[in-house]
């Protein structure tokens, strides 16, 4: 029977460059020290020897424009490639000098698709969509040079409304769960992005985030307290710039009723850079 | 929603290399068969990223389309 060895959630532009643009000297530090912070979430990552990394993530038009908006999408196939952007810009540039391709764990994939077909998870499937920083930069940094295992890369569809519910995001960790525990693999899940940053996706409003929120968050984690954060409204999550927090939301779904604990969180005048793990049975 | 004409043009000025070239180039010309607004038009000619993302223009595409980003 397969189980869950390894789940955490991260900001994931882990691009000190970036920082330094955005916010000064400041910016770099703090995001030196949580990518410090997240270098050691992979060494126990991969000490619990996972067969698969299963990264949720959403997408920031990149892999998918505007012939589909999936909600939920699972990728699938032998293997998967980073997005090339010419001419980079901002959280783009945080892509270069990574590896161009990395394997998928088909098998994974697969059960997480077809069992979500018969228990009412339908969820849309690609062979083609690349995956940009959300997904590429905390995998990188958790892993170093080291081989990434193979991934299982899950777009939850936080940007572009009408986005899914926190409680359906929710509902697709537990169902990830029961597939990985009908599996014969042990597999690492994180959720990545946040925490609060980019309020009502107003370019006028960049630079503003909202501690306060972001606090609360965490208190709900860290007390395992899943039903406030289920409840929360996409109206809730637009208005606190906490968009990316359905990817938490679904890792938490993945590994309740445990709980998380805080590895790092950094406030800079652009968003809340923020690590935690979940401690597991 | 944010408005498809706007968020299809970003998005085609970022992934599509030669047309963004055209943009920055002559930009009349290359918005001359997009169908947009007085308002969206003049605010893709002057290149006003906050304007954009006003009128409905997506938050990341705004800030990563070459020539236009504003981050």
């Amino acid at each position: 029977m397969g189980r869950i060895v390894f789940a955490g959630a991260m900001s994931h532009v882990l691009d000190p460059d970036y920082y330094d643009h955005a916010c000064g000297q400041v910016g770099r530090r703090m995001v030196e020290e949580i990518m410090a912070e997240i270098r050691r979430m992979g060494d126990r990552c991969v000490a619990a020897r996972p067969d698969a990394l299963v990264i949720v993530a959403d997408d920031h038009l990149n892999a998918f424009s505007f012939n589909a908006v999936p909600a939920l999408c699972v990728r699938v196939g032998t293997h998967v490639d980073r997005m090339v952007q010419e001419e980079a810009e901002a959280f783009d540039r945080a892509l270069e000098g990574m590896p161009l391709r990395y394997p998928l764990h088909e098998a994974l994939a697969a059960t997480i698709l077809e069992r979500g077909l018969q228990d009412g998870f339908d969820l849309a499937f690609s062979w083609e969509a690349p995956l940009d920083h959300a997904f590429l930069s905390p995998a990188n940094t958790m892993y170093g040079q080291r081989p990434l295992p193979p991934l299982v890369p899950i777009w939850v569809n936080c940007f572009v409304a009408p986005q899914p519910t926190a409680a359906r995001c929710f509902a697709l960790g537990r169902h990830i769960a029961r597939a990985v525990a009908a599996s014969p693999w042990n597999v690492a899940i994180i959720g990545t992005g946040g925490l609060s940053h980019f309020p009502e996706l107003s370019l006028a409003r960049v630079g503003e985030t909202d501690t306060v929120f972001d606090r609360k968050i965490l208190h709900w984690l860290a007390e395992a307290e899943y039903e406030p954060l289920s409840a929360l409204t996409a109206d809730e999550l637009h208005k606190a710039g906490e968009h990316e927090l359905l990817n938490w939301i679904v890792v938490a779904g993945a590994v309740t009723p445990a709980r998380a604990e805080l590895r790092y969180f950094g406030e800079l005048p652009r968003i809340n850079l923020t690590a935690v793990e979940w401690a597991l049975p | 929603m944010s408005r498809y004409a706007v968020n299809s043009l970003l998005y085609r000025l970022k992934k599509d290399t030669a047309y963004r070239a055209l943009f920055l180039r002559e930009p009349e010309a290359a918005l001359a068969d997009v169908d947009l607004t007085d308002d969206e038009r003049a605010a893709f000619l002057a290149r006003d990223a906050r304007r954009i993302n006003e009128l409905g223009g997506f938050l990341h595409l705004v800030m990563s389309v070459p020539g236009i980003a504003a981050h």
